[in-house]
């Protein structure tokens, strides 16, 4: 029998921004267990939150082992690692005071606007380890300013979204993300005359990934249920188009460098689609095997859950280019908030642009009406794909720019 | 039951919770788990902030209230207008307690999903299928320092069958849900799901991508139901209005909002998959009519926002669990009957769409619907079936051209997803109407 521990503990200060002042304060620390037993070929689970009595919850894990789950996989075994991105880079003790003052700032700097939501300052541990010598550790502090705003004479609940969101912050460059947002609401202009204009997207934004979160599942690919089923190591999209499955902390934020399984990957990314060949569906142990496929390390649980395929981070590889040097002159549409779009099974995507801006690979220029986008996955990774850009979106951002041509008209 | 800092208002609200999950994947068990566990939130208010703090740790509630409390600034707190709307009641209410949903048999849980099993591996358009049994039983216990003393229990369970369909190069992907209150009333169900199986069949095999454009369109009574939830169930949660002098004087109430035949109502005590005895902050459910007859009627409240609009707590404060605060959010969202027969709408239609079933929706001042099962109307009748990647409209003028409701309200069922606000995500609500048709909808 094997023993395998996984913990998550959760530390975050929460300031909730109501009218553009602080309105409320909440802390939370919160660590979650989840003991899992392997025998004979079974897994048996069980989780605490909190604190817990070891014994008591061995107990109710061999318990568990009745449900008669089977989990005949090879377990990750001798690895060590560590890894921690903890920084100090604001006082915890202070921000309170230090974004009251932001607060103030931006009130001064957009006096036509209102600003609501939250800023989190949120710190998480995750730990797997095994009786085989598997022993990973990731720890992660991480700074989310998002505030939603309106103009003081806008009906709408809410007209946009500016923020920030990473491991670093300044005041000064904060204020100046929000301004680059509000300034540029302030100018509208009119959308192009193109029926297909370049459309960038936030690196991190998973709206362009539906269809790949859907259709690479290893299950779905397994099953024939995919629009790429049997499409491995073809060649079928962009030859510029690199798709990672990325557990790497230059991708991702409070993201663990393994999966529940353990499972890790060379440089914490795993390459799902190469030079626009497919390589294979996202994968835990369980579709790996049935399905033989490649085991690429994006098993997700609940604490106390058992593993099974989830929904990991997908980042496309960078392009050598900055955004204005892809955009090549030509202004494009930078989508902001795109909600409630989707793919049909035949890869066809439509969705609505709540807030778009035109946007020049430098400036943001202006905002756009709303609008409507359509393409398709094969030709939005395929012919219509541009790239991603070398540069950030700002100072303080994670995300780099996404961009490829799309159908683009005003609603 | 605790020692509340003087000259602040304190409140705790303490869940303990049971969930049992079992998965089966292709016939497989992939998991078979219950859960149990307590934990608490804490909520302090000097007048001008909120001070909050999550924790499991229920033998120290004291001494987080001690801690927290020296955040705030003590004030007379007894003349706050959020203190003084606070309700406050002594009520102990187990509706569930003779049939707990942790008392059924974890056998009989997995029965109800095994019992479905050859029809689904005997069909050979299904290449993929999940099984999901889900349900929840909560204890809450809330305590506030203006008197409250309060316990009760809700259950929800469900199940959902996930399939993936495949005619050929064609595919497509639903699921069949069915979810209650009672463990009994998931039983019976195979009929209905026979009748869905046999329309993702005939979908797969004939459905076609639609032409874009504008078209009529009919919505079923659990589309219609996540359309009044996006569309216009977000805009009548007030916090968006807190101090907003523009938001008061465009949604004053008595301002025509809709069509003469559109009425939206809230109701936290209707038993769906968001029945709420008292929300989050110990306010009874209530009945709320937010749009009637085509005008605005009402809005949905948490203390802080009702006494910030200068209005009555409408039993809406709620949290997704004791990590979070409670805030402003739906409870069983419907649109209300009107008086044309389901056959009387369809018929005076002769080109449109009718929605069927969906995946997702979203709203803002554009809503969007995200359908699955979607059909052509032509003379009249539901004809082919059409694949639509989203239906959008802008929320206002939508609900203005809303001009068909039929005569009977039916609830969807749900046991996966949920609706979610901001960082909390997801809350159970429940959402239904009846059959409506819109004149002019965006279909992509």
């Amino acid at each position: 029998m094997h023993r395998e521990k996984y913990t998550i503990s959760t530390r975050q200060i929460s300031l909730n921004v109501v009218q553009t002042e602080i309105e409320s304060i909440r802390r939370k620390n919160i660590s979650k267990t989840g003991l899992r037993v392997y025998k004979e070929g079974l897994i048996g689970c069980a989780g605490a939150i909190g604190s817990y009595r070891e014994e008591a919850l061995l107990k109710r894990a061999l318990k568990s082992l009745q449900g008669n789950v089977r989990y005949g996989f090879e377990l990750s075994k001798n690895q060590q690692r560590s890894k921690d991105l903890r920084r100090k880079f604001i006082d915890k003790k202070n921000i309170l005071e230090e974004f009251s003052e932001f607060l103030e700032r931006v009130k001064k700097a957009q006096p036509n606007f209102i600003f609501a939501n939250k800023i989190n300052l949120t710190e998480e541990e995750y730990q797997v380890q095994n009786d085989a010598g598997l022993d990973l550790t990731h720890a992660d502090r991480v700074l989310e300013v998002g505030l939603l705003f309106k103009e003081k004479s806008s009906v709408n609940v809410m007209d946009g979204f500016a923020g920030f969101w990473g491991r670093d912050y300044d005041r000064e460059l904060g204020v100046e993300e929000i301004n680059k947002i509000c300034n540029a609401y302030q100018n509208p202009v009119d959308l192009p005359k193109k029926k297909k204009l370049p459309v960038i997207f936030r690196s991190g934004d998973m709206v362009p990934f539906l269809k790949f979160l859907k259709d690479l599942e290893g299950n779905s690919y397994g099953s024939k249920s995919s629009l790429f089923s049997n499409k491995r190591e073809q060649k079928i999209f962009s030859e510029d188009f690199t798709l990672y499955q990325s557990r790497n902390s230059s991708d991702t934020l409070l993201t663990p460098f393994f999966d529940v399984e353990g499972t890790t990957n060379n440089h914490d990314r795993y390459t799902l689609i190469n030079d626009g060949v497919l390589m294979a569906p996202f994968t835990d142990k369980r579709a790996a095997e049935k399905y033989q496929l490649p085991v690429t390390g994006a098993a997700a649980a609940e604490y106390d859950g058992i593993p099974v395929i989830g929904r990991p981070h997908l980042t496309i590889k960078g392009s050598t280019k900055t955004a204005k040097e892809l955009l090549g002159g030509e202004p494009g549409v930078l989508v902001m908030i795109a909600s409630g779009g989707d793919f049909t099974p035949q890869g066809n995507f439509g969705s609505p642009v709540q807030l778009a801006f035109l946007f020049d690979g430098e400036k943001i220029i202006g905002k756009l009406p709303e609008l409507k986008i359509s393409s398709n996955v094969m030709d939005m990774y395929g012919k219509d794909f541009i790239g991603v850009s070398k540069d950030s979106m700002g100072p303080l951002m994670h995300d780099k720019y996404l961009m490829m041509h799309m159908e683009v008209s005003e609603i | 039951m605790f020692n509340y800092p003087k000259d602040l208002y304190t409140d705790v609200r303490i869940e303990e919770v049971f969930e049992t999950k079992i998965i089966y994947e292709l016939g497989e068990i992939q998991e078979l788990k219950t859960r149990n566990h307590k934990g608490a939130f804490i909520r302090i208010f000097d007048g001008d902030k909120w001070y909050y703090s999550a924790t499991t740790d229920l033998k120290n509630l004291q001494q987080e209230i001690d801690e927290l409390a020296a955040y705030g600034t003590n004030k007379d707190i007894d003349q706050s207008p959020v203190v003084t709307g606070f309700e406050v009641h002594k009520e102990t209410l187990g509706k569930y307690e003779q049939e707990s949903i942790s008392e059924v048999p974890m056998e009989k849980k997995q029965e109800l999903l095994t019992s479905y099993f050859p029809m689904l591996d005997n069909n050979e358009m299904i290449t993929y299928w999940k099984a999901l049994y889900s349900d929840k039983r909560l204890v809450k216990e809330f305590y506030s320092s203006k008197g409250s003393e309060i316990s009760y229990d809700t259950q929800w369970a469900g199940f959902s069958l996930s399939m993936n369909f495949v005619a050929g190069e064609d595919r497509f992907q639903e699921s069949f849900q069915k979810a209650s209150d009672t463990f009994t009333d998931l039983l019976e169900e195979k009929e209905n799901c026979e009748e869905m199986i046999a329309k993702c069949e005939d979908f797969v095999k004939h459905a076609k991508p639609v032409e874009p454009g504008k078209y009529t369109v009919v919505l079923s009574p659990a589309v219609a139901g996540v359309f009044a939830h996006e569309s216009f169930g977000h805009k009548s949660e007030s916090d968006f209005m807190i101090g907003d002098e523009t938001m008061k004087k465009e949604w004053a109430i008595g301002k025509e909002v809709g069509a003469k035949l559109l009425s939206i109502v809230d109701d936290g005590g209707v038993i769906e998959g968001g029945y709420v005895p008292f929300d989050d902050e110990g306010t009874k459910g209530k009945r709320t009519e937010i749009i009637k007859e085509g005008v605005l009627a009402g809005r949905l409240h948490s203390a802080t926002t009702a006494a910030s609009l200068e209005e009555s707590v409408t039993g809406n404060a709620r949290a997704i669990n004791f990590e979070y605060e409670p805030i402003v959010r739906m409870s069983n969202t419907y649109i209300d009957k009107g008086t044309k027969t389901k056959e009387e709408l369809f018929s005076e239609i002769e080109e449109g769409i009718y929605i069927d079933t969906f995946n997702h929706g979203s709203g803002m001042s554009t809503f969007t619907i995200a359908p699955a099962l979607a059909y052509k109307i032509r003379e009249g009748k539901i004809a082919e079936p059409v694949n639509i990647s989203v239906v959008t409209g802008n929320v206002m003028k939508t609900l203005a051209l809303i001009d068909g409701v039929s005569d009977k309200v039916e609830f969807a069922s749900f046991i996966t997803g949920g609706c979610g606000k901001m960082e909390q995500f997801p809350l159970a609500v429940g959402f239904g109407g009846p059959y409506v048709r819109v004149k002019e909808l965006e279909i992509q």
